[in-house]
């Protein structure tokens, strides 16, 4: 236990630290401009730029995956057959390497040879290939694509588990007097599982503000920097450009911004665990 | 008249089920279908833009085992993933026990555990990268267990904590009054209870370290001890890039998981789905 403390608080005193320092990867801690590194941020529009996509990624794409994993869910909970099957199936996005993903999305999407433009190209809907991950908004549109692809099965694993966990006399009850099943899933599954959707959601947004490895493998934050979310930034800082000192100082900012976000969400959430019934 | 509204409504609500679900496995599973297919396309059918390849060829997945070292970087990947697992459930296990039950660090450990998992993974980059290289672990793989093990205690702990939990506390009462100490009630006593949790946990935290890349990448620069996540990454950034081929590596990096996919379904459903339900 000590040393999860030393893990995780030994990396945040030396980012702090390194914020503050002129740092190159090879020579840290070279200077002490101790407000340089903030004050370039601050003048910095590519990256505020950055923070604003992350938050344009971060907050709608988990809402989206929300909508679709639940009527999944939904569509499970249903006396379906084939359910099972649907179960088995949604597991594997979840399971594959994000990087791998990537490529299979990248084969689909690519200009030459990709699926998409290909049947695009066929049936007459276009004249030209559209080059999906080189052009906006197409390229800002596949990372969210393939990222739903991804993720929407965890928020239906999830769901499910809860429509399952759902009181059945209630839902019996309701049915009894008659109400429709829209009337039920509205006024009775919904308000009973919103403490639950609202942790599945903030465990999205949360993991959604980590999103890396996608950009990196679709488009590599281009078209110019347009795909280029916070956390591919702070890498691209380090390693290729390796002035840590100013890496770190976007990390502080970008760990602020994660926690404004965040913590509303968390506050929301334990509103409606003390308030469900 | 309830059951007539019944009947009329419900053909038309299954047709709707039914094309829903349809749709749902075409989504899932189109992408890994076209990866597939690709992997058997010549060069200049990959660039034809049709689903299925017109003349199959395995020439591809005979290239490619030759021209990178993927039978080497299956095996890192594995090592990684199987002995960072072990790292992770090792520490966090008698942590979570700890926290859980005896009450140690009170409110405010738990919650720093878990506020820890918010922090993306590119917070601690460059700490870790300084770290790891003033110990001498850059570009080995015992550096990089260290780091998905440690890195992915926050997740062992919401999912143990899960299961912890719904053991009955006189269970450890009983052991302590036998005059059991800590350390055997957690290990003798409370870990073959909760085996299928360990288990679960363990797998989870194995494919999240076999699925790392952005650790993974700035950590490890060298072949031997490459991961194939890297390697695929790498692969996409040379210049001619032969679809085909990319296809046939990425596809033996998502193999294993599948095959745990497909043989511990029901373990990774509950280990995923216990800390979150109530």
């Amino acid at each position: 236990m000590v040393g999860l403390a030393v893990f995780a608080v030994y990396p945040f005193i030396d980012v702090l630290a390194l914020s503050f320092s002129k740092s190159s990867l090879g020579r840290p801690f070279q200077k002490w401009p101790v407000a340089a590194n903030y004050l370039a941020l601050a003048r910095d529009e590519t990256f505020r730029a950055a923070l604003v996509r992350t938050m344009i990624f971060a907050i709608p794409v988990p809402l989206i995956e929300m909508t679709l994993g639940f009527s999944v869910a939904l569509l499970l909970h249903s006396s379906l057959r084939g359910a099972g099957w649907i179960r088995g199936v949604i597991l594997l996005p979840l399971m594959t390497p994000p990087m791998m993903v990537a490529t299979a999305w990248k084969l689909i999407l690519a200009p030459a040879g990709g699926l998409l433009d290909g049947v695009l190209l066929r049936t007459g809907l276009l004249d030209q290939p559209i080059s999906f991950l080189g052009t906006m908004p197409w390229a800002f549109l596949s990372v969210a694509v393939a990222d739903i692809w991804q993720w929407t099965p965890f928020v239906a694993i999830l769901s499910y588990a809860a429509l399952q966990g759902l009181p059945e006399d209630v839902v019996e009850a309701a049915r009894v007097d008659g109400a429709s099943s829209s009337n039920i899933l509205w006024h009775i599954t919904l308000p009973i599982l919103a403490p639950t959707l609202l942790a599945i959601l903030l465990l999205r947004v949360v993991i959604a503000f980590k999103l890396f490895d996608l950009v990196y493998g679709l488009t590599f934050g281009g078209p110019g920097f347009d795909t280029t979310v916070a956390a591919f930034q702070v890498w691209r800082t380090a390693l290729a450009q390796f002035d840590i000192g100013l890496a770190s100082a976007q990390t502080i900012i970008f760990a602020i911004l994660v926690s404004l976000v965040t913590l509303p969400l968390t506050w929301l959430h334990r509103y409606s665990e003390a308030h469900a019934g | 008249m309830m059951d007539a509204r019944k009947s009329r409504k419900r053909p038309l609500g299954w047709f709707v089920a039914y094309c829903g679900a349809g749709l749902v496995i075409a989504f899932f599973v189109l992408p890994i279908a076209f990866l597939v297919s690709v992997s058997f396309k010549s060069p200049d059918q990959a660039l034809s833009g049709h689903f299925l390849p017109g003349r199959p060829t395995l020439d591809n997945w005979r290239d490619t085992f030759q021209i990178i070292p993927l039978v080497r970087y299956l095996f890192n990947s594995v090592s990684v993933a199987f002995f960072s697992a072990i790292l992770t459930v090792a520490f966090a296990f008698p942590a979570t026990y700890a926290m859980v039950r005896l009450k140690i660090g009170g409110r405010f450990l738990p919650a720093f555990t878990l506020a820890t998992y918010v922090a993306p993974p590119v917070v601690a980059l460059i700490p870790l990268f300084l770290l790891l290289r003033r110990v001498g672990l850059l570009n080995t793989l015992t550096g990089l267990v260290v780091v998905n093990g440690l890195g992915n205690l926050p997740v062992a702990f919401w999912l143990l904590s899960g299961f912890v939990r719904r053991l009955p506390p006189e269970i450890d009462e009983a052991a302590w009054l036998d005059g059991a100490g800590h350390i055997t009630v957690v290990w003798r006593i409370i870990a073959p209870m909760i085996a299928p949790g360990l288990a679960a946990t363990a797998l989870i935290c194995g494919i999240l370290a076999f699925d790392e890349f952005l650790l993974a990448s700035s950590f490890s620069n060298d072949p031997s001890s490459r991961t194939l996540p890297v390697a695929i990454a790498l692969f996409q950034g040379e210049r001619l890039v032969n679809f085909g081929q990319m296809a046939v590596a990425s596809i033996t990096g998502i193999v294993p998981v599948y095959l745990i996919a497909l043989f511990a379904q029901r373990w990774l459903v509950g280990g995923l789905t216990v800390g979150s339900i109530k």
